[in-house]
Protein backbone atom coordinates (compact mmCIF):
# COMPACT_ATOMS: atom_id res chain seq x y z
CA UNK A 1 0.00 0.00 0.00
CA UNK A 2 1.16 3.70 -0.83
CA UNK A 3 3.10 4.82 2.44
CA UNK A 4 2.34 8.64 1.30
CA UNK A 5 0.09 9.99 4.20
CA UNK A 6 0.03 6.83 6.00
CA UNK A 7 3.75 5.10 6.83
CA UNK A 8 4.05 8.50 9.48
CA UNK A 9 0.95 10.72 9.60
CA UNK A 10 -0.23 10.82 13.15
CA UNK A 11 -3.82 13.00 11.96
CA UNK A 12 -6.65 11.35 11.04
CA UNK A 13 -9.44 14.35 11.00
CA UNK A 14 -9.58 17.81 11.24
CA UNK A 15 -12.22 19.04 13.55
CA UNK A 16 -11.95 22.60 13.14
CA UNK A 17 -9.72 25.38 12.04
CA UNK A 18 -9.11 28.79 12.57
CA UNK A 19 -6.37 30.24 10.04
CA UNK A 20 -3.42 31.40 11.88
CA UNK A 21 -5.00 30.09 14.87
CA UNK A 22 -5.88 27.42 16.49
CA UNK A 23 -6.33 23.97 14.96
CA UNK A 24 -8.12 20.62 16.30
CA UNK A 25 -8.37 16.54 15.31
CA UNK A 26 -7.68 13.62 16.17
CA UNK A 27 -5.25 10.40 15.91
CA UNK A 28 -6.54 7.10 16.30
CA UNK A 29 -3.88 4.91 17.21
CA UNK A 30 -3.41 1.78 15.68
CA UNK A 31 -4.55 -0.92 18.30
CA UNK A 32 -2.26 -3.70 16.59
CA UNK A 33 1.02 -1.47 17.80
CA UNK A 34 3.20 -2.95 20.59
CA UNK A 35 3.15 1.01 21.93
CA UNK A 36 3.27 4.42 20.69
CA UNK A 37 5.51 6.44 22.33
CA UNK A 38 5.58 10.03 23.66
CA UNK A 39 7.64 11.22 20.94
CA UNK A 40 5.23 10.10 18.37
CA UNK A 41 2.71 11.39 20.27
CA UNK A 42 4.71 14.84 20.52
CA UNK A 43 5.12 14.46 16.45
CA UNK A 44 1.19 14.36 15.97
CA UNK A 45 0.58 17.84 17.69
CA UNK A 46 3.87 18.77 15.72
CA UNK A 47 1.62 17.36 12.19
CA UNK A 48 -1.41 19.58 12.91
CA UNK A 49 0.46 22.59 13.46
CA UNK A 50 2.17 22.14 10.35
CA UNK A 51 -1.08 21.04 8.37
CA UNK A 52 -2.50 24.94 10.00
CA UNK A 53 1.01 26.47 9.14
CA UNK A 54 0.82 25.20 5.23
CA UNK A 55 -2.76 26.10 5.05
CA UNK A 56 -2.20 29.34 6.32
CA UNK A 57 0.20 30.05 3.90
CA UNK A 58 -1.75 28.71 0.87
CA UNK A 59 0.74 25.56 0.77
CA UNK A 60 3.39 27.49 -0.44
CA UNK A 61 5.77 26.68 2.64
CA UNK A 62 5.72 23.88 5.46
CA UNK A 63 7.58 23.78 8.51
CA UNK A 64 9.70 21.48 9.24
CA UNK A 65 10.82 20.27 13.45
CA UNK A 66 13.34 22.98 15.06
CA UNK A 67 13.05 24.02 18.28
CA UNK A 68 10.62 23.18 21.38
CA UNK A 69 10.99 25.22 24.16
CA UNK A 70 8.98 22.10 26.66
CA UNK A 71 7.32 18.97 26.14
CA UNK A 72 5.70 17.97 29.49
CA UNK A 73 4.68 14.15 29.45
CA UNK A 74 1.71 13.89 31.05
CA UNK A 75 0.50 9.93 30.72
CA UNK A 76 1.39 7.26 28.60
CA UNK A 77 -1.02 6.16 25.93
CA UNK A 78 -1.80 3.02 24.64
CA UNK A 79 -2.43 1.27 21.12
CA UNK A 80 -6.20 1.60 20.27
CA UNK A 81 -7.00 5.05 22.19
CA UNK A 82 -7.96 7.97 19.97
CA UNK A 83 -5.33 11.33 20.69
CA UNK A 84 -7.27 14.84 20.74
CA UNK A 85 -4.78 16.73 19.70
CA UNK A 86 -5.03 20.69 20.10
CA UNK A 87 -2.70 23.36 18.68
CA UNK A 88 -2.74 26.86 18.87
CA UNK A 89 -0.29 28.95 16.76
CA UNK A 90 1.47 32.04 18.14
CA UNK A 91 2.63 33.45 14.83
CA UNK A 92 2.70 31.60 11.10
CA UNK A 93 4.76 33.59 8.46
CA UNK A 94 6.94 32.76 5.43
CA UNK A 95 9.96 32.36 7.86
CA UNK A 96 8.49 30.41 10.62
CA UNK A 97 5.61 28.90 12.67
CA UNK A 98 5.61 28.99 16.43
CA UNK A 99 2.74 27.44 18.15
CA UNK A 100 1.75 25.48 21.60
CA UNK A 101 -0.43 22.31 21.65
CA UNK A 102 -1.43 19.41 23.53
CA UNK A 103 -3.01 16.08 23.58
CA UNK A 104 -5.58 14.23 25.25
CA UNK A 105 -6.63 10.29 25.57
CA UNK A 106 -9.95 9.65 26.86
CA UNK A 107 -9.70 13.03 28.22
CA UNK A 108 -6.71 12.95 30.13
CA UNK A 109 -3.69 14.74 28.95
CA UNK A 110 -1.01 13.11 27.88
CA UNK A 111 1.25 15.72 26.44
CA UNK A 112 1.71 19.11 26.14
CA UNK A 113 3.88 21.03 24.37
CA UNK A 114 5.10 25.14 24.33
CA UNK A 115 7.07 27.32 22.78
CA UNK A 116 7.89 25.35 19.28
CA UNK A 117 8.97 26.85 16.47
CA UNK A 118 9.43 25.39 12.93
CA UNK A 119 11.62 27.09 10.81
CA UNK A 120 9.03 27.01 7.33
CA UNK A 121 10.78 25.73 4.29
CA UNK A 122 9.69 25.69 0.41
CA UNK A 123 7.28 22.74 0.44
CA UNK A 124 7.87 21.62 -2.48
CA UNK A 125 11.16 20.29 -1.78
CA UNK A 126 9.11 17.94 0.63
CA UNK A 127 6.10 17.04 -1.05
CA UNK A 128 3.48 17.80 -3.76
CA UNK A 129 1.67 20.63 -3.05
CA UNK A 130 -1.05 19.68 -4.52
CA UNK A 131 -1.41 16.35 -3.02
CA UNK A 132 -1.44 17.89 0.48
CA UNK A 133 -3.85 20.70 -0.48
CA UNK A 134 -6.10 17.80 -1.56
CA UNK A 135 -5.26 15.90 1.74
CA UNK A 136 -5.94 18.74 3.43
CA UNK A 137 -9.34 19.07 2.30
CA UNK A 138 -9.69 15.14 3.14
CA UNK A 139 -8.75 15.80 6.94
CA UNK A 140 -11.02 18.62 7.29
CA UNK A 141 -14.16 17.14 5.66
CA UNK A 142 -14.76 13.05 5.83
CA UNK A 143 -11.46 12.25 7.18
CA UNK A 144 -8.95 9.83 6.53
CA UNK A 145 -8.71 5.62 6.85
CA UNK A 146 -7.09 5.40 10.22
CA UNK A 147 -4.82 2.63 11.10
CA UNK A 148 -2.12 3.27 8.20
CA UNK A 149 0.54 3.42 10.59
CA UNK A 150 2.28 0.34 11.30
CA UNK A 151 5.05 1.00 13.92
CA UNK A 152 8.89 1.40 12.71
CA UNK A 153 11.40 -0.37 12.85
CA UNK A 154 13.47 -1.08 16.31
CA UNK A 155 16.39 1.48 16.02
CA UNK A 156 18.91 -0.41 19.08
CA UNK A 157 21.27 2.16 20.83
CA UNK A 158 25.07 0.22 20.67
CA UNK A 159 26.74 1.85 23.72
CA UNK A 160 30.40 2.10 23.33
CA UNK A 161 31.48 4.64 26.01
CA UNK A 162 30.49 5.25 29.72
CA UNK A 163 30.73 6.43 33.13
CA UNK A 164 28.36 4.72 35.09
CA UNK A 165 25.78 7.29 36.37
CA UNK A 166 27.47 10.00 34.98
CA UNK A 167 27.77 9.94 31.15
CA UNK A 168 26.61 7.25 28.41
CA UNK A 169 27.51 7.62 24.62
CA UNK A 170 25.65 5.16 21.79
CA UNK A 171 25.46 4.81 18.25
CA UNK A 172 22.51 5.02 16.23
CA UNK A 173 22.56 3.65 13.18
CA UNK A 174 19.59 5.05 10.69
CA UNK A 175 17.82 2.82 8.58
CA UNK A 176 18.74 3.55 4.88
CA UNK A 177 15.35 2.29 4.08
CA UNK A 178 11.83 2.08 5.52
CA UNK A 179 8.44 2.78 4.94
CA UNK A 180 8.55 6.07 7.15
CA UNK A 181 11.00 7.85 4.98
CA UNK A 182 8.68 7.38 2.12
CA UNK A 183 5.97 9.67 4.18
CA UNK A 184 8.68 11.80 5.61
CA UNK A 185 9.07 12.96 3.31
CA UNK A 186 8.04 11.76 -0.35
CA UNK A 187 10.30 14.11 -2.54
CA UNK A 188 13.42 14.46 0.46
CA UNK A 189 13.17 11.26 3.12
CA UNK A 190 14.74 12.44 6.58
CA UNK A 191 15.06 10.65 9.59
CA UNK A 192 12.31 12.11 11.80
CA UNK A 193 13.68 14.67 14.49
CA UNK A 194 10.63 12.73 16.77
CA UNK A 195 12.41 9.25 16.42
CA UNK A 196 16.10 10.81 17.36
CA UNK A 197 14.25 12.45 20.25
CA UNK A 198 13.08 9.26 21.36
CA UNK A 199 16.45 7.92 20.67
CA UNK A 200 18.21 10.41 23.04
CA UNK A 201 15.08 9.89 25.78
CA UNK A 202 16.18 6.27 25.34
CA UNK A 203 19.33 7.30 26.15
CA UNK A 204 18.71 9.36 29.00
CA UNK A 205 16.41 6.48 30.62
CA UNK A 206 19.41 4.09 30.15
CA UNK A 207 21.68 6.63 32.48
CA UNK A 208 19.23 7.01 34.98
CA UNK A 209 18.91 3.61 35.07
CA UNK A 210 22.70 3.80 36.78
CA UNK A 211 22.28 6.22 38.75
CA UNK A 212 21.29 6.56 42.86
CA UNK A 213 17.46 5.98 42.68
CA UNK A 214 15.55 8.52 43.89
CA UNK A 215 15.17 9.61 48.03
CA UNK A 216 11.76 7.71 47.80
CA UNK A 217 13.06 4.89 46.61
CA UNK A 218 12.04 3.63 42.86
CA UNK A 219 13.09 4.43 39.89
CA UNK A 220 13.74 7.80 38.05
CA UNK A 221 11.77 8.59 35.35
CA UNK A 222 11.62 11.31 32.25
CA UNK A 223 8.86 14.27 33.12
CA UNK A 224 9.84 17.09 30.78
CA UNK A 225 12.18 17.50 27.69
CA UNK A 226 12.95 21.00 27.14
CA UNK A 227 15.10 22.92 24.85
CA UNK A 228 14.79 21.24 22.05
CA UNK A 229 16.46 21.93 19.11
CA UNK A 230 17.16 19.91 15.69
CA UNK A 231 19.88 21.53 13.45
CA UNK A 232 20.37 19.50 10.52
CA UNK A 233 18.30 16.76 8.60
CA UNK A 234 19.22 13.47 9.44
CA UNK A 235 19.18 11.16 5.59
CA UNK A 236 18.66 7.92 5.30
CA UNK A 237 21.56 5.23 6.36
CA UNK A 238 22.81 7.71 8.56
CA UNK A 239 25.45 6.83 11.57
CA UNK A 240 24.82 9.01 14.69
CA UNK A 241 26.68 9.55 18.19
CA UNK A 242 24.25 10.11 20.92
CA UNK A 243 25.87 11.52 24.35
CA UNK A 244 23.62 11.38 27.19
CA UNK A 245 25.27 13.52 30.70
CA UNK A 246 23.93 14.22 33.99
CA UNK A 247 23.90 17.89 34.78
CA UNK A 248 22.23 17.89 38.27
CA UNK A 249 21.17 14.96 40.94
CA UNK A 250 19.43 15.79 44.07
CA UNK A 251 17.70 13.20 46.10
CA UNK A 252 13.98 14.41 44.27
CA UNK A 253 15.17 15.79 40.80
CA UNK A 254 17.55 15.07 38.11
CA UNK A 255 18.53 16.62 35.07
CA UNK A 256 20.41 15.81 31.83
CA UNK A 257 21.46 17.05 28.62
CA UNK A 258 21.54 14.82 25.41
CA UNK A 259 23.29 15.69 21.65
CA UNK A 260 23.02 14.02 18.59
CA UNK A 261 26.00 14.73 16.43
CA UNK A 262 26.96 13.11 13.06
CA UNK A 263 30.98 13.18 12.83
CA UNK A 264 31.65 16.39 14.71
CA UNK A 265 28.24 18.15 13.61
CA UNK A 266 25.71 18.22 16.52
CA UNK A 267 22.23 17.40 14.95
CA UNK A 268 20.46 17.91 18.07
CA UNK A 269 20.43 18.58 21.40
CA UNK A 270 17.19 18.30 24.00
CA UNK A 271 17.63 18.63 28.19
CA UNK A 272 15.53 16.00 30.10
CA UNK A 273 14.07 16.67 33.64
CA UNK A 274 13.70 13.09 35.68
CA UNK A 275 11.79 12.88 38.62
CA UNK A 276 10.88 9.77 40.83
CA UNK A 277 8.46 7.54 39.49
CA UNK A 278 4.74 7.87 40.85
CA UNK A 279 3.95 4.48 42.42
CA UNK A 280 0.47 5.26 43.11
CA UNK B 1 12.90 53.67 12.21
CA UNK B 2 16.29 54.78 13.26
CA UNK B 3 19.05 54.59 15.99
CA UNK B 4 18.22 57.83 16.78
CA UNK B 5 18.87 58.44 20.55
CA UNK B 6 19.46 54.99 22.02
CA UNK B 7 21.46 55.52 24.95
CA UNK B 8 24.55 53.56 26.63
CA UNK B 9 21.93 53.24 29.43
CA UNK B 10 19.13 51.84 27.44
CA UNK B 11 21.69 48.92 26.21
CA UNK B 12 22.55 48.27 29.71
CA UNK B 13 20.04 48.07 31.21
CA UNK B 14 18.73 45.49 28.82
CA UNK B 15 21.68 43.98 28.14
CA UNK B 16 22.20 41.44 31.12
CA UNK B 17 19.16 39.69 30.18
CA UNK B 18 19.77 39.56 26.71
CA UNK B 19 23.37 37.81 26.84
CA UNK B 20 21.15 35.26 29.73
CA UNK B 21 18.88 34.39 27.29
CA UNK B 22 21.54 33.93 24.28
CA UNK B 23 23.71 31.71 26.29
CA UNK B 24 20.74 29.90 26.95
CA UNK B 25 20.10 29.66 23.26
CA UNK B 26 23.75 28.93 22.40
CA UNK B 27 24.54 26.36 25.12
CA UNK B 28 27.49 28.27 26.74
CA UNK B 29 28.76 29.82 29.41
CA UNK B 30 27.23 33.27 29.74
CA UNK B 31 31.06 34.70 30.44
CA UNK B 32 31.67 34.01 26.61
CA UNK B 33 28.58 36.46 25.49
CA UNK B 34 30.25 39.94 24.96
CA UNK B 35 28.58 43.08 23.72
CA UNK B 36 30.22 43.14 20.41
CA UNK B 37 30.37 38.98 20.09
CA UNK B 38 29.33 38.63 16.79
CA UNK B 39 26.49 35.46 16.21
CA UNK B 40 28.23 33.80 13.87
CA UNK B 41 31.95 34.56 13.49
CA UNK B 42 32.38 34.50 17.55
CA UNK B 43 29.76 32.38 18.95
CA UNK B 44 28.85 29.65 16.26
CA UNK B 45 25.36 30.64 15.85
CA UNK B 46 23.43 28.82 12.94
CA UNK B 47 20.05 29.92 11.28
CA UNK B 48 18.37 27.69 13.66
CA UNK B 49 20.33 29.48 16.87
CA UNK B 50 18.74 32.98 15.20
CA UNK B 51 14.97 31.66 15.24
CA UNK B 52 15.74 30.52 19.03
CA UNK B 53 17.16 33.89 20.29
CA UNK B 54 14.72 35.99 18.73
CA UNK B 55 11.95 34.17 20.12
CA UNK B 56 13.12 34.24 23.54
CA UNK B 57 13.78 37.46 22.69
CA UNK B 58 10.30 38.14 22.06
CA UNK B 59 8.43 36.66 24.81
CA UNK B 60 10.70 37.58 27.19
CA UNK B 61 10.27 41.43 26.08
CA UNK B 62 6.99 40.59 24.68
CA UNK B 63 7.61 42.42 21.47
CA UNK B 64 7.74 40.96 18.09
CA UNK B 65 11.13 40.80 16.16
CA UNK B 66 10.08 41.58 12.43
CA UNK B 67 12.42 39.16 11.15
CA UNK B 68 12.07 39.25 7.68
CA UNK B 69 12.30 42.91 7.75
CA UNK B 70 15.60 43.56 9.33
CA UNK B 71 17.23 44.42 6.11
CA UNK B 72 14.42 46.51 5.39
CA UNK B 73 15.04 48.51 8.29
CA UNK B 74 18.70 48.38 7.87
CA UNK B 75 18.34 50.32 4.24
CA UNK B 76 16.76 53.34 6.35
CA UNK B 77 15.55 55.88 3.60
CA UNK B 78 17.50 54.29 0.73
CA UNK B 79 15.66 52.21 -1.79
CA UNK B 80 16.09 48.77 -2.50
CA UNK B 81 17.43 49.38 -5.93
CA UNK B 82 20.14 51.86 -3.49
CA UNK B 83 20.94 49.74 -1.56
CA UNK B 84 21.67 46.46 -3.08
CA UNK B 85 22.82 45.16 -6.50
CA UNK B 86 22.62 42.22 -7.24
CA UNK B 87 22.73 40.80 -4.33
CA UNK B 88 25.51 42.43 -3.09
CA UNK B 89 25.03 46.08 -0.76
CA UNK B 90 26.28 49.29 -2.57
CA UNK B 91 28.94 51.96 -1.39
CA UNK B 92 25.84 54.19 0.15
CA UNK B 93 23.87 50.95 1.76
CA UNK B 94 27.35 50.40 3.40
CA UNK B 95 27.07 53.81 4.68
CA UNK B 96 23.83 52.96 5.48
CA UNK B 97 24.51 49.99 7.02
CA UNK B 98 27.50 51.22 9.01
CA UNK B 99 25.24 54.07 10.63
CA UNK B 100 22.25 51.54 11.74
CA UNK B 101 24.43 49.19 12.69
CA UNK B 102 26.86 51.28 14.68
CA UNK B 103 27.66 49.04 17.59
CA UNK B 104 29.52 46.27 15.26
CA UNK B 105 33.26 47.35 14.70
CA UNK B 106 34.04 49.24 10.74
CA UNK B 107 36.05 46.22 10.58
CA UNK B 108 33.84 44.00 10.49
CA UNK B 109 32.32 45.68 7.05
CA UNK B 110 33.80 43.41 4.60
CA UNK B 111 33.88 44.41 0.80
CA UNK B 112 32.21 43.47 -1.33
CA UNK B 113 29.59 42.92 1.61
CA UNK B 114 26.31 40.55 0.59
CA UNK B 115 23.02 41.22 1.72
CA UNK B 116 22.52 37.46 2.83
CA UNK B 117 25.64 38.23 5.09
CA UNK B 118 24.42 41.33 6.57
CA UNK B 119 23.13 38.76 9.63
CA UNK B 120 26.78 38.02 10.40
CA UNK B 121 27.67 41.12 11.52
CA UNK B 122 24.70 41.05 14.00
CA UNK B 123 26.48 41.40 17.72
CA UNK B 124 24.46 41.13 21.25
CA UNK B 125 23.97 44.64 21.25
CA UNK B 126 22.59 44.91 17.73
CA UNK B 127 19.96 42.70 19.82
CA UNK B 128 19.80 44.52 22.65
CA UNK B 129 18.80 47.55 20.04
CA UNK B 130 16.03 45.60 18.19
CA UNK B 131 14.13 45.19 21.26
CA UNK B 132 14.44 48.96 22.04
CA UNK B 133 13.35 49.94 18.95
CA UNK B 134 10.58 47.63 19.25
CA UNK B 135 9.49 48.70 22.67
CA UNK B 136 9.48 51.93 21.63
CA UNK B 137 7.26 51.63 18.48
CA UNK B 138 4.61 49.60 20.91
CA UNK B 139 4.73 52.53 23.12
CA UNK B 140 4.34 54.80 20.05
CA UNK B 141 7.84 56.84 20.97
CA UNK B 142 9.49 56.00 17.69
CA UNK B 143 12.08 58.86 17.39
CA UNK B 144 11.37 61.02 14.54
Amino acid sequence: MDPHFRAFSFVDRITSFESGDRIHGEYLIPSGLDNFTASLVAEAVGQLAAWAAMATVDFKRRPVAGLAGEIVLLHPVRPGQRLELAVDLDTVDLDAASYAGTAHADGIPVIRLRHCVGPMMAVDHFDDPEALRARFELLCNEGAVPGGFGGVPALPLERIEDEAGQRAIAILRVPAQGDFFADHFPRRPVFPGSLLINASMELAAALAGEMPAPAAGGSWALRVISDVKLRAFTPPGSVLEIEARLNQLSPQAATMSVEARKGKRVISGVRVGLAPEDRA
Amino acid sequence: MSNTNITKEEIAALYPKVADIMADALGCDVDRIKPDSSLIGDLGAESIDFLDIVFRLERTFKVKIPRGKIVEEARGSLSEAEFERGGVVTKAGVEQLGFFLSEVPAERFGSPLRVADIPRLFTTETFCKMIIRQQRAAAGTAPA
